[in-house]
């Protein structure tokens, strides 16, 4: 006797209850994944913003020091090997008292070789505190002296680089050079231009392990000598890291268009406030104004009813798309010029519906019961709303505008349109003048290839979030504060 | 006696001037709605004419079905398709990310997260919410490229696959916050009815809380999928300024935003050719992003009234 085919067995039917249960478990731990996905990829951006920021408080120790770096490099064939200039000296540093002056070399910080500015700030960052060796070799002309190249005239190519004149005091007076010279080579580093003499030089020795000469190979008449020469310099700085200078520093210095070090953000965190200051004053009141009105006046008719399409699809019109109305209307037809005030206009147009929908939701979510109360004792409409109504919906009021302030603090796009994407290096008082905002400067650093913008932007990215963060614990507080039961 | 009562009711009357006052007060709202709505109407009037020089030159078929855009270099040349293209294209890996990752977020959230890691992680995700999107660009551009190189080496700087990627992520916590409304809405009756019947979680979340919330959800990846079409600092920091067709997820794309950053920030003369071209482009993104905010919006409305 066997069972019925159509009754499956009782094994069977346990198999499939098990099989049943554990999809049931895999998804829920398909589901926990997924969060857990979102939420590490989020903690990735958060670590790496931190990382990436963290080294600007070794740049702000070496330009508080004096210096200002640029990258260059000296080409061989296919091969680059990077060095770092010194392209600007601080009046009155201790970079400047150690007699370094704009055009050196730098080549070595702390005991290490350094090729590249982010090598040479990584190693700030890891080095103790306080008097660091570093060691520089000076610029061409305080080096040697003025190079002349002699140029086949068939060819136009260099067959001599000669020194011309021989300053006196330098490394290579020292040295024993002498006028006439022919530079050959610097170490392995053959001299094929007068720029790039001492660019073999400064390579030959950022190339040594420690410090020491550089052999020079030259040609004196018919003669091929060796010369050591004590290109490297070398002498301690202090470099402090500091992080409450460097972020006081970093919130009250204007850009540098040329060095990331030298780099703060005042123009745009100023630039910022007056625009979304103003901005608050135009779409704050006409916001809730006009979520009052449809709230506690309007009929609910055919129109109300398209109003309230009308203002949610406003909500989700791409940001951009204000720019180029806010370009049109407010910095062409009413020629307010790409300036303060347009932006904040067009930044009004954009948040507008935000603020409507948000203080909609909070004046909805108030009882008729309490308005009904009101009437009932003879209240006018106006009453029931200044003495009921609002006083309820504050909180919730105070939220939803804070909460859009802070949505248009982080918006760049719109302004890009209206001349917020310039460097300013001013801080903006009339109506007119030009500006530029925080997620604007980002957006501009991120731009650029230097080393060290990258950092900057990082820096200025936690400077958004913590004022973000701010607004939002603003809110929260506002929220509990007028907070009223009923 | 009925004399004292009408007096009596006369002074009940209250002065004249409230009822002007209320009248003006009222006044003073309906300007500030009515001023709402005037904007949003002049706004259609200015791109209505702002591309009208734009269209008088080059016929609509042309600018959205040829495939060399050249605005700016000579042959001249408006077909808009790469830039649709590169859009479509960023928008589609992002949907990609957004979709799976948003939706089993927000069944977690509402089916399987205790009540304290549900009341933890709901405010966490609407700040992350408000994270600006040049943040994002920045985390496209500088982390995730470079990890992407590991895996495709030849990747370039400029990629619509790290700028789609993290647009996925970038309104992921728009979609999966707005389907955890929906999908937490769905009755408690209605799951215990299935649980009733024998299924399981994954049954009960499968075959009634979801199908129950599919309109909701449906919803909210629309809107999703408007607001990254719309999304404009990622793309332009990590997406490149190439309009190219076909776009392809390796190389830089341009999309419709991409655009009109790209003309901004560059020198085009204000009144210039160039200008209407943003206006076209403008147009062609308020449309598609209209028409979907739309659908979205009356998905959610037909929805709202199923339990209320």
């Amino acid at each position: 006797m066997s069972a019925p085919a159509t009754q499956p067995s009782e094994q069977a039917f346990r198999r499939r209850l098990r099989w049943r249960h554990g999809k049931s478990k895999l998804f829920a731990s398909l589901t926990i994944t997924a969060t857990l996905v979102g939420l590490a990829t989020l903690a990735a951006l958060l670590v790496n913003v931190f990382t990436n920021a963290r080294l600007l408080i070794a740049m702000n120790a070496t330009a508080e020091a004096g210096f200002a770096f640029s990258l260059r490099s000296l080409e061989r064939g296919h091969d680059l090997f990077p060095y770092i200039r010194i392209s600007q000296v601080t009046e009155g540093s201790s970079a400047e008292q150690l007699g370094v002056r704009s055009g050196d070399a730098l080549i070595r910080m702390g005991f290490h070789a350094v090729a590249k500015i982010s090598d040479a700030w990584a190693t700030v960052e890891q080095i103790p505190e306080g008097p660091t060796p570093i060691g520089w070799v000076a610029g061409a002309e305080r080096l040697l002296g003025d190079l002349r190249a002699e140029i086949d005239p068939e060819t136009s190519r260099v067959t001599a680089v000669l020194l011309d004149y021989l300053t006196p005091g330098s490394a290579a007076e020292r040295a024993g050079l002498q006028v006439n010279d022919i530079l050959r080579k610097a170490d392995d580093f053959p001299i094929q231009g007068t720029r790039q003499a001492w660019e073999a030089i400064v390579i030959a020795a950022q190339q040594k392990p420690t410090p020491s000469s550089v052999i020079l190979e030259i040609q004196r008449g018919e003669q091929i000598l060796h010369i050591a020469l004590e290109a490297e310099q070398q002498a301690q700085i202090p470099l402090n890291r500091s992080f409450w200078h460097t972020l006081w520093f970093f919130i009250t210095e204007y850009e540098s268009p040329r060095f990331a070090e030298l780099s703060g953000l005042r123009s745009a965190i100023l630039g910022s406030f007056y625009v979304i200051g103003l901005m608050a004053l135009f779409s704050v009141p006409l916001g809730v104004g006009a979520a009052i009105y449809l709230e506690e006046y309007a009929r609910r008719t055919w129109l109300t009813g398209l109003i309230q399409v009308l203002i949610s699809n406003l909500a989700g019109v791409p940001s951009v798309i204000y720019g180029i109305i806010g370009l049109e209307i407010f910095a062409r037809a009413f020629a307010l010029e790409r300036g303060v005030l347009a932006g904040a206009l067009t930044m009004a147009l954009l948040i507008l519906p935000v603020v409507i929908i948000a203080s909609r939701e909070a004046l909805r979510a108030i009882p008729d019961s309490i308005r009904q109360a009101a009437y009932a004792v003879g209240a006018t409409r106006w009453q029931v709303v200044r003495h009921h109504v609002l006083p309820y919906a504050a909180p919730g009021i105070f939220t939803g505008v804070v909460l859009s302030l802070s949505r248009a603090i982080g918006e760049a796009a719109p302004l890009i349109l209206l001349g917020a994407f310039q460097y300013v290096a001013f801080d903006p008082k009339g109506l007119k003048d030009p500006f530029t905002v925080l997620p604007i400067q980002i957006f501009t650093w991120v731009g650029m290839p230097q080393e060290g913008r990258a950092n900057i932007a990082a820096a200025a990215i936690l400077v958004l979030l913590v004022i973000l963060l701010l607004m939002n614990a603003l809110a929260i507080f506002l929220r509990i504060k007028f907070q009223k039961r009923w | 006696m009925p004399r004292e009562i009408i007096q009596e009711a006369s002074s009940l009357q209250a002065p004249r001037g409230r009822y002007l006052k209320e009248r003006l007060i009222r006044g003073i709202f309906f300007a500030c709605a009515f001023f709402a709505i005037i904007i949003t109407a002049y706004t259609i009037i200015i791109f209505a004419m702002g591309s009208a020089p734009f269209f008088e030159s080059v016929s609509p078929f042309e600018f959205i079905f040829t495939i060399r855009w050249s605005p700016l270099i000579e042959p001249f040349s408006y077909g808009a398709l790469p830039l649709i293209g590169g859009t479509l294209l960023t928008t589609g890996i992002a949907l990609l990310v957004a979709l799976p990752l948003g939706l089993l977020g927000a069944v977690y959230l509402s089916e399987y997260a205790s009540p304290n890691v549900r009341r933890a992680l709901k405010p966490i995700m609407e700040l992350l919410a408000g994270i600006p999107s040049v943040v994002f660009g920045y985390f496209a551009l500088l982390y995730v490229t470079p990890l992407l190189r590991n895996i495709f080496p030849d990747i370039q700087f400029w990629n619509a696959l790290s700028a789609g990627l993290v647009l996925g992520i970038a309104i992921l916590p728009l979609v999966s916050s707005l389907s955890e409304d929906i999908i937490y809405a769905v009755p408690r009756s209605v799951r215990e009815a299935s649980y009733a019947l024998g299924a399981t979680r994954f049954e009960t979340v499968r075959r009634v809380v979801l199908p129950a919330a599919f309109s909701g959800i449906t919803a909210a990846f629309i809107l999703g999928m408007s607001r990254a079409i719309g999304e404009t600092m990622i793309v332009a920091i990590a997406a490149g300024m190439t309009p190219v067709w076909p776009p392809e997820p390796l190389r830089p794309v341009m999309t419709l935003t991409a655009y009109i950053v790209n003309v901004a920030t560059g020198d085009a003369e204000a009144g210039a050719f160039i200008w209407s071209t943003i206006f076209a482009v403008g147009a062609l993104l308020f449309m598609m992003t209209l028409i979907l905010n739309t659908i979205s919006y009356f998905i959610v409305q037909r929805f709202r009234e199923q339990y209320e």
